[in-house]
């Protein structure tokens, strides 16, 4: 197989970089907006009714913002990345089928064309139309995918915590 | 007996589609250490024993299923009852009383309120209190309450009126003031909730104050 000549693999390596960059410095502000008003999303997340036990609810609420801010931080950094990332798609596909599910509870109740239908669904950044909501996901998702397949090495502290898969 | 040389020792890892997936194993351990240090450390962390909804258990409907109903006369949706008789309903199983705008404003102007028996409590958070409240209301957020207690509790204590009020329409956080306020030796026959809360009050035109309690900056028709 014929490989690819050097400037597309640096435009490849700079793409990953900046789509790095982009990840973590949205789940940083993602996760801080949450953080530092966590009574604001402990409301939000009971709506979606995911555990009954308060203390469930209460750890997922004092963890999760802070959680985001570690994974944003350690994208930027480029530490564990292919972990990392993995990480976030865990996180962002069974909440964007939450919200997915919730938009459409409301759509069917108030109805209103799916894409008109606007409210808070805990991500950080106050009430969104639904399906820029999904599509940022998707786009999320799709970043971290690519960052999961083991793109770009550029600007990274330590891009893998085990050995393997390191280049030699 | 074979001798592995120590790099083969890790096999397990070596496959090409687990080692993100103990990398992620690592990240998640040491990410949920970080996330529960920080907020134990955070000034607004949240105290992972406490219910910081009290008034759970009674609930007839779940704000999930309450979302973009559309209650009240432009509603669509005529056989379901109005939020007001869902919340008077909720409210009495609980043992506390629901008040009106009409009712509520009678309290404020009752010379009761002077004497400081009849209290206006004010469970919002402390940038909308700051914003606007009902004059000469308590500040009291259900979700810190240790540091509004100081205040709160000997006004709550010696009055014979305790009208708590949040922003109304969904909010529950009057309810959860007001049992906070039970579990702590306020009599629950005391407590009343201002259903509407301060969008209601606005609404009606009536005075609100800003910044501290009795801070003098009032805004409204009389003002």
């Amino acid at each position: 197989m014929k490989p690819n000549p050097p400037s597309l693999n640096r435009a490849a390596e700079l793409f990953t970089l900046m789509a790095r960059w982009l990840l973590g410095a949205v789940f940083l502000y993602l996760g801080l907006n949450k953080a530092l008003h966590p009574v604001e999303f402990l409301k939000l997340i009971r709506q979606y009714e995911l555990v009954q036990s308060s203390l469930m609810l209460n750890s997922l609420a004092a963890a999760l913002p802070w959680f985001e801010v570690f994974c944003g931080l350690l994208l930027l950094a480029g530490v564990a990345v292919r972990g990392t990332a993995l990480m976030l798609m865990a996180m962002l596909a069974p909440f964007t089928v939450l919200v997915f599910r919730r938009a459409l509870a409301i759509h069917s109740i108030q109805a209103i064309p799916f894409c008109l239908v606007k409210f808070d669904c805990g991500c950080g950044n106050g009430e969104v139309f639904v399906c820029r909501k999904l599509m940022e996901n998707f786009l999320l998702i799709m970043l971290s995918a690519w960052m999961l397949a083991g793109r770009g090495r550029k600007v990274c502290l330590r891009h893998a915590l085990l050995p393997f898969g390191r280049r030699r | 007996m074979k001798i592995y040389p120590p790099e083969s020792l890790a096999s397990g890892c070596r496959h090409p589609g687990g080692q993100p997936l103990v990398e992620a194993l690592i990240v998640l351990l040491v990410g949920v250490a970080f996330a529960f240090g920080a907020n134990w450390l955070s000034p607004r962390g949240l105290k992972l024993a406490r219910n910081y909804f009290p008034a759970e258990s009674n609930r007839l409907v779940t704000p999930a299923k309450n979302i973009g109903v559309p209650f009240g006369p432009a509603g669509t949706n005529q056989a379901l009852p109005s939020s007001a008789a869902l919340l008077a309903s909720r409210l009495t199983e609980q043992g506390l009383q629901l008040l009106d705008g009409r009712q509520a404003n009678q309290l404020f102007q009752d010379p009761g309120f002077k004497t400081g028996a009849i209290v206006f409590v004010d469970a919002r958070d402390e940038i909308r209190y700051h914003e606007g409240h009902i004059p000469g209301a308590y500040e009291f957020d259900p979700y810190y309450p240790e540091k509004y207690f100081t205040n709160v509790l000997p006004a709550c204590q010696t009055a014979r009126r305790i009208v708590v009020y949040c922003n109304g329409g969904d909010c529950d956080d009057s309810e959860s003031a007001a049992l906070t306020l039970k579990d702590v030796g306020i009599p629950i026959s005391r407590l009343f909730i201002y259903g509407g809360g301060i969008t209601d009050w606005t609404t009606n035109g009536l005075p609100v104050e800003a910044g501290a309690r009795n801070s003098g900056s009032l805004h409204g028709p009389n003002q």
